[in-house]
Order: structure tokens, then C-alpha cells, then sequence
């Protein structure tokens, strides 16, 4: 058993000596082998071995036997780390920092019985100072955990941080007022004051509609094809209108009703359909002489488009 | 060379046409006037809030606008105006933003003159969708262009007289003898007050209610469902009860008008309905700042802040130097032109109507 242990110990140890910073290893195996409840001293005999191995392994002799050797040492060695891997629960991790530490210890070589001897003081150190950082770290900052020692650098960075974003924050609150200047959202009731304008508009309506009402009602007895009957429609519908809108007292309303009952008569000769009517578009002084404009005209209009066509072959 | 000289001329505005909508005719066939259309655009960048003011304005001068009109930023207004002569469009809403405030400027095309509006505040569509309980948009909402109401302009100076003869022609007329009472399902107002100097810009849908049938009744047939006559003991409790009234009845007595024909199963011919509009489309309070003779230039006739000159003029746009002297006659002639006989488009009522009645 003890020799298991050693050998387990000892391909841990080969494995971490070049690592000393592999903490989470390190903690995991000194912590298991807290959980042990067993220091290991190794015995003078043990160390022995271990030098000889490594001897064996650093040296150059190209003898079968000590390949042999070696390969078998390797092996084991391999396997150790391997069943080392194995009894921590970290896989692979273990095996690079094995394999990491297998070198160290190769390459110093000559140097093994000091690095050895000072491997076990280095892990104790380090368990200490391990645990002094857990120590440490257990009072949480607002900045989270933080290792370096420059807590006032980081603090600065994340108010420099901070600021920014409220500047900017800033500076959009303020574009978005003046984007919203005069945009009011309407109230859920209606005050009087739209009260008052829907009132307005519905009699404003009212109006159109009796107007319409009667036109279209005095309309209704006569037929419209009889010339006769038709110019009595025009008559008396006009006078309907006009009396309904006249009603209340509009004096924009009342001049410009005089003007049209005066250049009425003059347009009442003709039929009722717009453009039977001999004046049809004339009065329109630009479209009186229209037939002596159309060829100005067409040529206005193939100059435009023939503008347009080229714009859009290009 | 000649990419050089196109570049110039290019004009980048395409308004897209739905092809199921037939070409619209310039000329009303009626009342044989030129259908007056529109361009809404805006000049610089327009912040959030005002891009769907802009919109919300498209789709009140529907149907005889653009709605999708695609502007890009190197437009200037004259590509609009090369666009606009062949389109037939006779009038530019143009929105802008300022520091101080989002500015509407009216004008018509391509000499007219130029009516600048500061909105001092405005609310969107979506808005007062928010704000009322049962916001309402039937589906062909839009199909008609809606009627004007303009009020309070009446004692007015010049410069009150040219808004309220602009306001009339951009939306185009109407003729009682054969309009439909269907067809009218939105209306403008435009209300001046005269201490403030502000107009009140709104915009409602209509809505014709049976009148003297009880509420009861009158949402069975509507909306065809089945009531709950659980507690009833005859059918005939159920017509004769006594609902409460509600407080609208009250105004819907003035408001009653008598159908010639029949709108819908609900409102029939010579029974006597009730007009109820609901607030929908953006409303805004506008203030005249400045009325300019030509399109966005030319002399200034009437400055509410006493200094001539364009100063305030928003970002790039480099307007057409056009001569300004004859825009006075126009105006007139194009009174002329639209109150022919048995046209009305507009009512106006001053504010002493509430005693005659």
C-alpha cells in the first residue's frame, strides 16, 4: 500500500515539479491528500529510488538494457500518471501538468536531489499562500474578485465607463426632446374646447347635408332628360341652396352667393353634363385658344420626355 | 458629355401608381374643374414623430395624392415641380423642422403663392386612436375625398381670405345635385380663433345614426347578435323598456338630418338620422407666419414677425426664382373657375351662428 502511495506520490510530484503555479491541481491533490489524513514522508530508501530513477531516465547511455529500462520506467511512469490522473478527478489537466512536470524534473537533472527536497517545501508555501488568497477574496466587491492589487485602476476605469454612458445618455435624452417639440398626445376626454370644434364641424355637416337633401329631393319629381323640366331643377335647386345656406348669416358667404347667382344666368344656357357645354374647360383663360396651343404644347411635351428618356437610359 | 448633362436633369421621384386603381382623371367629369392633387413631402430630415405626421397627411388628401411618394435627399423642389406638371398635382404640402418648431408650408404649384404655418403643436393618428375608446376606421374611409369646413376666417384680412380660398382648392368640389351622402365620410375643420391667431386644424370621420330608436334595438340590428332575454318575460319588454338616455341624445336632436336614400339597413330614406363624427387623423394647431408670392420665394406679402425676407428657411432647398406679379390675379380667376353653378365645397359659418339659431 505504502508503496502504491509513494509511487502515486511520486508521479504526482514528478508531474507538478515543473508547475508550481498549477494551482487547481495542486489544491486538488493537497486537498485529497488532506482528505487522507496522512502526510507523506518519504523514507530514505524511497528517495533513493526516485533519484536513481531519475538518473536513470536523464541519462545517455544508449545501452539496450537501460533503454529498456527507461522505456519501462516511462511506462510506469506513464501509468502512474495516468492512475494519478485517474484517482483526481481532473483528466486531462493532469496529464499535461504531468507530462509538464515529468520534463522539469528531466531537465534539471543533475540538480534533482535540491529540486526534489525543495518540490515539498514549495508545495507547502503555495498551499499557504493559496489559501490566504481564498482568505482574501472572500469579502465581495461591487467590482467582483479581483487579484491585482491595483483595485483603484480598475475602480477608475469603470467610473471613466460609467461617465461616458451617462454623457451619451445625455446627449440622446436631449435629441429626442427637441425631436418631440410640439408633439402632444391628446387627452382621454374630450375637453370643451374640441367640444366646441366637433359642434362646429357637426352643424358645419348638417348644413351640407339638408342642402343636398333638398336639392336632390326637388330634384326627384322631374325628370331631368325634358330640357324644360330640367332648367326648372337648376332653378329651383339653386334657390333651395342658397336660401338653406343663407339662412344664417355668412357675409363671406352672402357676397360670394351674389356672385354666382349673377354670372349664373349667363352659364344657365346648356345642358347639365360639364362637358356638353359649350364653354367646357374655357374659362380656364390658359386653355381658351387651345387648338392653337396644341403644337407648342406637344412639343413641350416630347422635349420633357425626350429629357426624361435619356436621364433614365443613363 | 452627356452624363454630365443628364446627372443634372435627373429626377429621382417616382410616386408608385396601384395598378388595380384606374388612372385618375384631372378633370372631374361633373363639374368639368381640374381635380386639384397634391404632393406631401418634406424638406430636410424629418425627426420620428413628424415622418408620421407627414404620413397621417398623405392619407387625409387621399385619394387624390401620392401615398407612397419616394423622395430622396438630393430632391431638390424643383425635380418635385417637373414631376408635378405632367402628374397633374396642383399642390405642395411641404413639411420641415426647425429648432424651434416643425413647420407646414402650403403652396401651389407652379407659381403660386406660398403659405408658411408653424405647428405649435400637433398629435398623431395613432395617438387619438389611443385615446378614445372605440376608435373607429371603416375600410373605405379613404376611397372620397372629404369635405372642408372652415370657421371663423369670415372678418378676416387679405392674408385670412387667401388661406381660406387655398384651403377651398386643394380639396376638390362638390356638386349637391349629384353627390352622394355616402361618399361624404370625412371632414376638415379649420377653426380660427382670432385672439390667439392660432387654426385649429382636425380631422373627422362621419357617421350617420338612426335617431329615436333605442339603443337596444338599434345594436341587435347592427350587430346581429342575439340578446339575452333571460330575465324578460315577453319579447315585448325587451322593445318597450325604458333605457336610460344617454347625454348625446340631447345634442343629437340639433344634429338630425332627413336622408333622401337609403345609406345602409340601418339609416333608411326619410327617416331622420343623427350626424356623429369621430376624431380620427392628426390634429394640429398652426399659426400663418408668412405668405410668399411665388413657390417658396418671391416677395413676402404678409410676415406675422414684421421682417421681410426668407430668412428662416430650413436646410437646402434652392427654390425657383419666379416672377410674383401676377399671383393676385390668379387667385381670382381661379375663384371663378371653382364657384360655377351649384358648387359648394366649402361652408363657412361665423361665430355668431350660435344666436341666429
Amino acid at each position: 500500500m505504502t508503496m502504491e502511495e509513494g509511487n502515486v506520490a511520486a508521479g504526482k510530484r514528478k508531474r507538478n515539479i515543473g508547475k508550481k503555479k498549477g494551482n487547481k491541481t495542486k489544491n486538488k491533490k493537497l486537498k485529497m491528500l488532506e482528505g487522507k489524513g496522512k502526510k507523506l514522508r518519504v523514507s530514505k530508501k524511497m528517495r533513493n529510488l526516485f533519484e536513481k530513477r531519475a538518473r536513470d531516465y536523464n541519462s545517455d547511455d544508449d545501452e539496450e538494457e537501460e533503454e529498456r529500462k527507461e522505456k519501462e520506467n516511462t511506462e510506469a511512469a506513464a501509468t502512474r500518471r495516468g492512475g494519478g490522473g485517474d484517482n483526481s478527478s481532473e483528466g486531462s489537466d493532469d496529464s499535461g501538468g504531468g507530462g509538464g512536470g515529468g520534463g522539469g524534473e528531466e531537465e534539471e537533472g543533475g540538480e534533482i536531489q535540491p529540486g526534489v527536497m525543495k518540490f515539498t517545501e514549495g508545495v507547502r508555501a503555495f498551499r499557504v499562500a493559496f489559501k490566504n488568497i481564498i482568505k482574501r477574496n472572500i469579502a465581495n466587491d461591487s467590482l467582483g474578485p479581483v487579484l491585482s492589487g491595483h483595485k483603484q485602476l480598475i475602480a477608475k476605469k469603470l467610473a471613466e465607463e460609467e461617465a461616458e454612458r451617462k454623457v451619451k445618455g445625455e446627449a440622446k435624452k436631449e435629441k429626442h426632446l427637441v425631436a418631440e417639440k410640439g408633439h402632444v398626445k391628446p387627452a382621454n376626454y374630450l375637453d370643451s374646447h374640441e367640444k366646441f370644434l366637433i359642434g362646429i364641424a357637426t352643424k358645419g355637416v348638417v348644413k351640407l347635408f339638408n342642402a343636398v337633401n333638398k336639392a336632390q329631393k326637388a330634384q326627384k319629381g322631374l325628370d331631368p332628360s325634358r330640357s324644360k323640366d330640367a332648367k326648372m331643377i337648376r332653378k329651383r335647386s339653386k334657390e333651395a341652396f342658397f336660401s338653406e345656406l343663407g339662412k344664417t348669416s355668412f357675409p363671406v358667404q352672402n357676397s360670394s352667393s351674389k356672385d354666382n347667382t349673377s354670372c349664373d344666368p349667363s352659364n344657365d344656357e346648356g345642358p347639365a353634363w360639364a362637358p356638353l357645354r359649350d364653354n367646357y374647360m374655357l374659362t380656364n383663360p390658359k386653355l381658351k385658344d387651345w387648338d392653337k396651343m396644341a403644337d407648342s404644347a406637344i412639343v413641350d411635351d416630347v422635349g420633357r420626355m425626350s429629357e426624361d428618356s435619356g436621364s433614365d437610359d443613363d | 458629355m452627356a452624363r454630365f448633362r443628364n446627372r443634372k436633369t435627373k429626377v429621382f421621384v417616382k410616386p408608385i401608381v396601384k395598378k388595380n386603381q384606374q388612372q385618375q382623371s384631372n378633370v372631374d367629369h361633373i363639374t368639368g374643374n381640374k381635380i386639384p392633387k397634391s404632393f406631401v413631402f418634406s424638406r430636410g430630415k424629418l425627426p420620428g414623430p413628424i415622418k408620421q405626421l407627414q404620413m397621417d397627411l398623405r392619407k387625409l388628401m387621399l385619394p387624390y395624392t401620392a401615398l407612397n411618394l419616394k423622395e430622396k435627399k438630393r430632391n431638390n423642389l424643383k425635380d418635385f415641380l417637373n414631376v408635378a406638371g405632367p402628374m397633374g398635382v396642383t399642390h405642395f404640402l411641404i413639411l420641415s423642422k426647425t429648432e424651434t418648431s416643425p413647420f407646414l408650408r402650403v403652396a401651389k404649384t407652379p407659381q403660386g403663392p406660398t403659405l408658411t404655418f408653424k405647428i405649435h403643436e400637433y398629435s398623431l393618428a395613432v395617438d387619438i386612436a389611443q385615446s378614445q375608446l372605440r376608435p373607429r376606421c371603416p375600410q373605405d374611409l379613404f376611397k372620397n375625398p372629404p369635405l372642408i369646413v372652415l370657421s371663423g376666417f369670415a372678418a378676416g384680412d387679405e392674408h385670412l381670405k387667401l388661406t381660406t380660398t387655398m384651403f377651398k382648392n386643394i380639396f376638390p368640389d362638390i356638386d349637391i345635385n349629384t353627390v352622394k351622402l355616402s361618399s361624404c365620410q370625412r371632414i376638415v375643420l379649420l377653426n380660427y380663433n382670432k385672439d390667439t391667431k392660432l387654426i385649429d386644424f382636425r380631422h373627422y370621420s362621419i357617421r350617420l345614426q338612426p335617431v329615436g330608436v333605442s339603443r337596444r334595438i338599434r345594436k341587435f340590428v347592427q350587430n346581429h347578435q342575439v340578446p339575452d332575454l333571460r330575465n324578460l318575460q315577453d319579447v315585448s319588454d325587451f322593445i318597450t323598456k325604458a333605457g336610460y338616455g344617454s347625454e348625446s341624445e340631447a345634442e343629437e336632436e340639433a344634429a338630425t338630418v332627413t336622408l333622401t336614400s337609403d345609406l345602409s339597413r340601418v339609416n333608411r330614406a326619410s327617416t331622420k338620422s343623427a350626424v356623429k363624427l369621430q376624431e380620427i387623423g392628426p390634429r394640429m394647431t398652426l399659426q400663418l407666419t408668412k405668405i410668399e408670392g411665388g413657390l417658396c420665394s418671391g416677395e413676402v406679402m404678409f410676415s406675422e414677425y414684421g421682417n421681410g425676407g426668407n430668412k428662416e428657411k430650413p436646410d437646402s432647398e434652392r427654390g425657383n426664382e419666379k416672377e410674383d406679379g401676377d399671383n393676385d390675379d390668379e387667385m381670382r380667376d381661379s375663384d371663378e373657375d371653382n364657384e360655377g353653378e351649384d358648387n359648394e365645397d366649402a361652408i363657412e359659418e361665423s361665430d355668431e351662428d350660435d344666436e341666429e339659431d
